[in-house]
């Protein structure tokens, strides 16, 4: 049983890094984005280019990967996202939903549809209470922790934090101050496609690495952000601790039913609590 | 019928004729019974404005219920088609109750959760009947002249139902009911307010959409004699999405010529273009920010401008009559 709530609360955490950039978009730009896991998916493959390149030293090879994201999240936020403000939902959509199939298709084109092994980086087992846990896990989770409380710090003491957060509850007020939203969004953007990619650096040697992997999880991901509400933060980090731990508690009983139950969740969520954008 | 259904059921029915020796029976065949499928999304989509990423459920349905009913019930294929039909309303107009009252993105997601949903359902609990992932094949006897399992049969009767399918939505679009849908994607509020009961309506056209889709599901079925649970993908939505949008939502010409086009991209492209998932990509780009109106709105926006331009010319021709 702890195992299972340690590997709940393993996806509950890397769900939490990659939601976090898709709930904010949603919740300040009323954008839905596809393309988010696009960067999750670009960060894992850096990460294995990387991988053999630095061979040992996971921890540079991950930090160069997440860095490398920014700047293609930074050109997909300037010449996609940035058009389709105020756009009606179905051609934001469509929109990201295009990029996501273009980057797809590059990376098949630079690394190939074959899947990618990577292994447990630390490869060590924790020996507790004559249960054993690998290190590995019990980490990301200490990072998701780290992170929710840096996250917590950014959004209420620093000034971009501080904006951002007045521009989820009014994009317009925030405006008429004469701050320009926009450019604090861009900011938020490349922020959290990083940390998507940061999540799929933490996620890949756990799971497999494949050109649309991305796509599968990002359906994951939206039920995170509707169970947790569009842009509340704390919202997000309880909700994708939650699903994370339905489904390890469901694959724990029922494997295949595991993603199904989160889907089954969002449907309950969406009957009583309807969001309307 | 009117002059107007007459003659647009007559160009979908030469047209398909007509690009048939140029592609093949078979793949024609499948470009039909995607339209049908792209028609039914449109009702909901381009019509009501309520965008699904769940809609292959209702496509799923209907070829699993029929293909159930082929094999284990009776070989009777018409009437597989109608039990496919009719699942899939019923379970348009259950589901319907609850999907319907939402908007925007959260009608999108829960659709997509009930997608899922069936995707599982038939994929691993229903493993016995349905023999999960691997699916199963099926066989329908011939009823009277109708043997499914020649090619020219399927392809005419598919033919058949998709003029029908045209001919029955042309008329749901353009009556009242039509209209109140579309006002309805307009401003819904308004449509309340001047007394109607917009839910009702909302959850007529789901059911209708649903069935359209269970009709596409049950050919889809007997096209391939085939079923497995790809059929109801969560992820193969996009392609109705993209039929849609390439062709021009709103408008049931939109459809069809969408519907055909993303065949063609799909099923031609991959053969000279490695990388046709990016020109899709690209493709959709332009569509979104440069021609939203698709293939088809294009097209009528042409022809407005030469029809404008000929009264122009025709009352200038006048004046210098008169003068």
């Amino acid at each position: 049983m702890i195992h299972t709530i340690v590997y709940g609360f393993t996806i509950g955490a890397i769900l939490y890094f990659i939601t976090i950039g898709l709930s904010l978009t949603f919740g300040m730009m009323r954008v839905i984005n596809f393309a988010h896991t696009l960067t999750y998916t670009l960060g894992v493959y850096m990460l294995v280019s990387l991988g053999a390149l630095f061979k040992g030293y996971f921890v540079i090879a991950a930090m160069i990967a997440v860095v490398v994201v920014i700047p293609i999240s930074y050109l997909i936020e300037r010449y996609i996202i940035r058009r389709l403000y105020g756009e009606s939902l179905d051609h934001t959509f469509i929109a990201t939903f295009a990029v996501a199939l273009i980057g797809v298709d590059t990376i098949k084109w630079i690394w190939g549809v074959r899947p990618y092994p990577l292994s447990d980086p630390i490869g060590e087992y924790l020996m507790i209470w004559g249960l054993t846990l690998p290190i590995y896990r019990i980490v990301i989770v200490m990072i998701a922790i780290l992170l929710f409380i840096g996250l917590e710090f950014f959004f209420r003491k620093s000034i971009v934090g501080k904006i951002v957060v007045a521009a989820l509850e009014d994009k317009d007020g925030v405006g008429c101050l004469g701050i320009d939203v926009d450019h604090y969004f861009s900011i938020v953007f490349m922020m959290g496609s990083a940390l998507a990619a940061l999540g799929g650096v933490l996620y890949a040697p756990i799971s497999s690495v494949h050109p649309y992997m991305g796509l599968s999880i990002l359906l994951l991901c939206f039920a995170v952000v509707i169970v947790g509400g569009m842009g509340n933060l704390r919202g997000t980090f309880v909700s994708a601790l939650a699903l994370g731990m339905v489904m390890a508690v469901t694959a724990r009983y029922w494997s295949q039913g595991a993603e199904t139950m989160v889907f089954i969740v969002m449907a309950i969520v969406l009957i009583f609590r309807p969001i309307d954008i | 019928m009117r002059e107007q259904e007459l003659i647009g059921v007559l160009v979908i029915f030469g047209g398909f004729l007509l690009i048939t020796p140029v592609l093949s029976v078979n793949r024609v065949t499948d470009f039909m019974i995607f339209c049908i499928f792209a028609m039914s999304f449109d009702l909901m989509y381009g019509y009501m404005g309520r965008l699904s990423f769940g809609h292959l459920l209702f496509l799923g349905t209907g070829a699993y219920c029929s293909g159930l009913f082929l094999k284990y019930v009776s070989k009777n294929p018409l009437l597989a088609i109608i039990v496919g039909i009719l699942v899939a309303g019923l379970l348009g107009m259950l589901i319907g109750l609850i999907i319907v009252r939402t908007t925007g993105a959260c009608f999108a997601l829960i659709n997509l959760a009930f997608n899922h949903i069936g995707f599982f359902l038939v994929l691993s609990p229903l493993r016995k009947i349905t023999n999960g992932e691997d699916g199963f094949g099926i066989h329908a006897s011939p009823f009277g002249f109708l043997n499914f399992s020649s090619r020219t049969t399927m392809y005419w009767f598919v033919l058949i139902c998709l003029v029908l399918v045209f001919y029955l939505l042309k008329r749901v679009t353009s009556s009242p009911f039509g209209i109140l849908i579309r006002s309805i994607k307009e401003d819904e509020t308004r449509v309340k307010f001047l007394g109607y009961n917009t839910f009702l309506y909302k959850w007529v056209t789901f059911v209708l959409a649903g069935s359209a889709a269970g009709l596409a599901g049950t050919l889809t079925a007997l096209n391939y004699n085939y079923v497995n649970p790809n059929v109801m993908d969560v992820h193969s939505n996009v392609g109705a999405v993209f039929a849609c949008l390439i062709g021009g939502a709103g408008s049931l010409y939109g459809a069809i010529v969408g519907g055909v086009s993303y065949m063609v991209i799909s099923n031609y492209l991959p053969i000279y273009i490695q990388r046709w998932e990016m020109f899709l990509g690209i493709a959709l780009l332009m569509i979104i920010f440069r021609f939203q109106k698709g293939i088809w709105g294009y097209l009528q926006s042409v022809w407005e401008y030469v029809e404008r331009r000929k009264t122009v010319l025709r009352a200038m021709g006048a004046g210098a009559v008169k003068r």
